[in-house]
């Protein structure tokens, strides 16, 4: 599914990301840790051609993502509030993102009729602009839109973040039901029970490269706290 | 305590992100400020010969007194719409060991640093000084300076007061509008004057001073007021304005234009929902007067068309110019978000095409009104308009290319400099002064009709064009898209 080259990111000479070779296998759910400087959000962005790579390639289904926008048709993603568009209703942003692949109003309406129990009633005829709404609340809404968009490749940076206790589980949940739909899956997060519980693989960054890459086993969280409290 | 909230004030001034860029602007405020401030000694030093300038043959004192109140009455409504809040600026103090008393004296404190209350006390006090010290005796001509300083205060603190009150001050301005309309009708009319209330009110305390205990009490109860409504809405979401039911809206009649109809739906709905591009394109609507100042008849006569030409092509195009000025700046809080997902770049920019073309049609149909004064006022106007939407709106849409600089929407658009840089400042000339390029020559070979058939088909020339351009616009962008994606997540 993505396929990254010699992939190279500084600011003012300190290297933020730099991957040698990194392949994500289609229908994958592998999750993205580390501490903070890690390059994990940096990472995203040049996989979402936000942010130019100093070197190095990105290809998703074999193409450069930089020459063409063809990746943009099968990947969703939600990164932070700045994919959110804060003067609109909740309900006119879900429209505006659906009516981008070609989605009526009517069907928008009928998907969210799916993640209602997810919305636990505080996103939907709210009559507030997405700026008003509180950060797990603009999560919940960012996160929804990028999965409506019934996309092959899904990235969401630190999606646990913000939400409450119940949502975090819903969402746990949902994640899981993925891998049967086949679906590739790239999620960043600080919690390491969720992320070794959602995902099969892991892979660990360390200023920019990947420390450590694996398959997730019963010892995996237990490999994993070792790491990081001898950071 | 206030010494450490004034240079944490001060701190914030110099701190602030983005600062470098805007020193220019700083400097070119603190100048206006300057020159305010000189205009309004100079005014004040020479009151009595302006006076015997503009109204010979009055009695000097009688209409200085009138002056009074009227100033005053302006300069309230004037500070309903530009004097700015401080209430944000104790947020931070609020959960510290500091007493409310406190924070509600720094409040009123940093309210009085304000220009609105230096210019009339340079305007009054050297008149008074100059003229009354001397002719009415000292006690009068102290509660006479007195009096207009409680003026000052009075209007200092009402205007924070209402401000306070009511947050969504548009209505206010409208019905102080009206207001004032009304007054002036009045005055003229021969109603009810306020400059000869005015008149009899100083008059009456040159003559009594005790009478300006009044202006005392009034000002201090309003100061009163004032602390008292602070005192018992210290908390964050009352200092803030209160929410109201918002709905989802849609535009079918943009339907049509398919994904840039939908592009442009969602700018025209940043342009309503947000309170910076909201004033900023009600701010289009005023230079609408501009044509006043420059349709004169004897230019008309004399088929002086380029004398036209100018306030034309504003006044046809001033949201393209003025609302292009910031463009794609506009968009930064969600540029990240419109960049990830699906959306075509070309409808992208025939969305921003169509803004333009569409805002251009609208002005230009309320300005063919001038088309009373003469045939050929609307000549000019059509050749400027097509002007406008062929080429003008290529030149800013190729500058917001190049401009990287975030705009906040939440802040008003009066005296905000953020987002300027000079790029894009000078921006404008182009704008203004290319379609002389055409114009001249042509009017010099042949006429100044010819001239401005010459301009009507080059605009159109750019009009058929646009999908040239359009191509031309996203390769551009394609090359800096990384840059102004950085630059909008740097606020």
């Amino acid at each position: 599914m993505l396929e990254i080259k010699n992939l190279k990111k500084e600011y003012s000479g300190r290297i933020v990301v730099d991957i040698e070779h990194l392949i994500i296998n289609a229908g994958e759910t592998v999750g993205i840790i580390g501490n903070n400087g890690a390059g994990k959000t940096t990472l995203f962005r040049m996989l979402l051609d936000l942010i130019r790579p100093d070197g190095g390639v990105i290809l998703s289904k074999g193409d450069v993502i930089v020459s063409n926008d063809q990746w943009k048709n099968y990947t969703a993603s939600y990164l932070d509030e700045g994919f959110l568009i804060n003067y609109l209703t909740a309900e006119e942003y879900f429209i505006f993102i659906g009516s981008l692949q070609q989605l009526g109003a009517r069907e928008v309406f009928d998907y969210l009729k799916s993640y209602e129990e997810f919305f636990n009633g505080e996103i939907l005829s709210k009559g507030k602009y997405i700026r008003d709404f509180s950060t797990g609340n603009q999560n919940k809404i960012g996160i929804v839109a990028a999965l409506m968009q019934k996309p092959e490749l899904l990235i969401l940076d630190e999606p646990f973040a913000n939400l409450d206790p119940t949502t975090q589980i819903r969402l746990k949940e949902h994640l899981k039901t993925f891998k049967m739909r086949h679906l590739t899956t790239l999620i960043s997060s600080h919690d390491l029970n969720h992320i070794t519980e959602v995902c099969e693989r892991i892979i660990l960054f360390e200023k920019g490269r990947v420390i450590k890459d694996i398959q997730t086993n019963v010892d995996t969280l237990k490999e994993l706290e070792a790491y990081f409290s001898l950071q | 305590m206030y010494t450490a909230f004034f240079k944490h004030q001060w701190m914030g001034f110099w701190r602030s992100r983005g600062k470098g860029g805007v020193i220019a602007v700083q400097l070119v405020m603190g100048f206006v400020v300057l020159y305010l401030v000189c205009f309004s000694i100079l005014v004040g030093y020479n009151m009595e010969s302006i006076i015997k300038e503009v109204f010979p043959g009055k009695d000097v004192l009688m209409v200085f007194n009138g002056m009074i109140l009227y100033y005053f009455a302006i300069d309230f409504l004037v500070r309903l719409q530009l004097q700015e809040l401080p209430t944000l600026a104790i947020v931070p103090y609020l959960h510290l060991n500091i007493t409310k008393n406190k924070l509600i004296s720094f409040l009123n404190l940093s309210a009085l640093f304000s220009i609105f209350n230096i210019i009339p006390v340079l305007v009054f006090f050297p008149f008074a000084v100059l003229k009354m010290s001397t002719d009415y005796g000292l006690f009068s001509f102290i509660m006479y300076l007195l009096t207009i300083l409680s003026l000052v205060i009075f209007n200092n603190y009402a205007a924070l007061y209402f401000k306070r009150l009511s947050i969504e001050n548009l209505k206010m301005a409208l019905i102080g509008f009206l207001f004032l309309c009304t007054i002036g009708a009045l005055e003229y009319f021969k109603v009810f004057s306020i400059a000869s209330l005015s008149n009899t009110v100083f008059l009456a305390i040159i003559l009594h001073p005790l009478i300006a205990l009044f202006f005392v009490f009034m000002a201090t109860s309003i100061f009163a007021v004032n602390t008292r409504y602070l005192r018992s809405h210290l908390y964050l979401e009352e200092l803030k304005s209160a929410a109201e039911q918002k709905t989802s809206t849609d535009y079918p009649f943009l339907d049509r234009f398919g994904e840039a109809g939908v592009l442009l739906a969602l700018e025209i709905k940043l342009i309503l929902r947000n309170k910076r591009p909201r004033s900023t394109a009600l701010k289009c609507l005023l230079f609408l007067f501009y044509g006043i100042l420059f349709y004169k008849q004897e230019v008309l006569d004399a088929n002086q068309f380029w004398i036209l030409l100018f306030p034309a092509v504003f006044m046809t195009g001033n949201l393209t110019m003025i609302y292009g000025q910031l463009m794609f700046g506009w968009q930064s809080a969600e540029f990240d978000g419109l960049l990830a997902n699906k959306i075509n770049m070309k409808a992208f920019f025939k969305a921003k095409f169509l803004l333009f073309t569409i805002s251009s049609t609208i002005l230009t149909v309320i300005v063919s009104l001038y088309g009373l004064m003469s045939w050929k006022i609307l000549l000019v106007q059509f050749a400027a308009y097509f002007y406008n939407i062929g080429i003008s709106s290529v030149i800013v849409l190729y500058f917001a290319t190049i401009s990287y600089k975030a705009v906040d929407l939440s802040r008003g658009s009066i005296m905000n400099m953020q987002g300027a840089t000079l790029s894009r400042m000078l921006l404008s000339f182009p704008m203004l002064l290319s379609p002389y390029i055409i114009y001249f020559p042509l009017s010099l070979i042949f006429n100044p009709f010819i001239a401005l058939l010459g301009l009507t088909i080059f605009g159109l020339t750019g009009l058929l064009t646009q999908g040239f351009w359009i191509k031309l616009l996203i390769k551009e962008f394609n090359k800096r898209k990384y840059k102004i994606a950085t630059g909008f997540r740097e606020k």
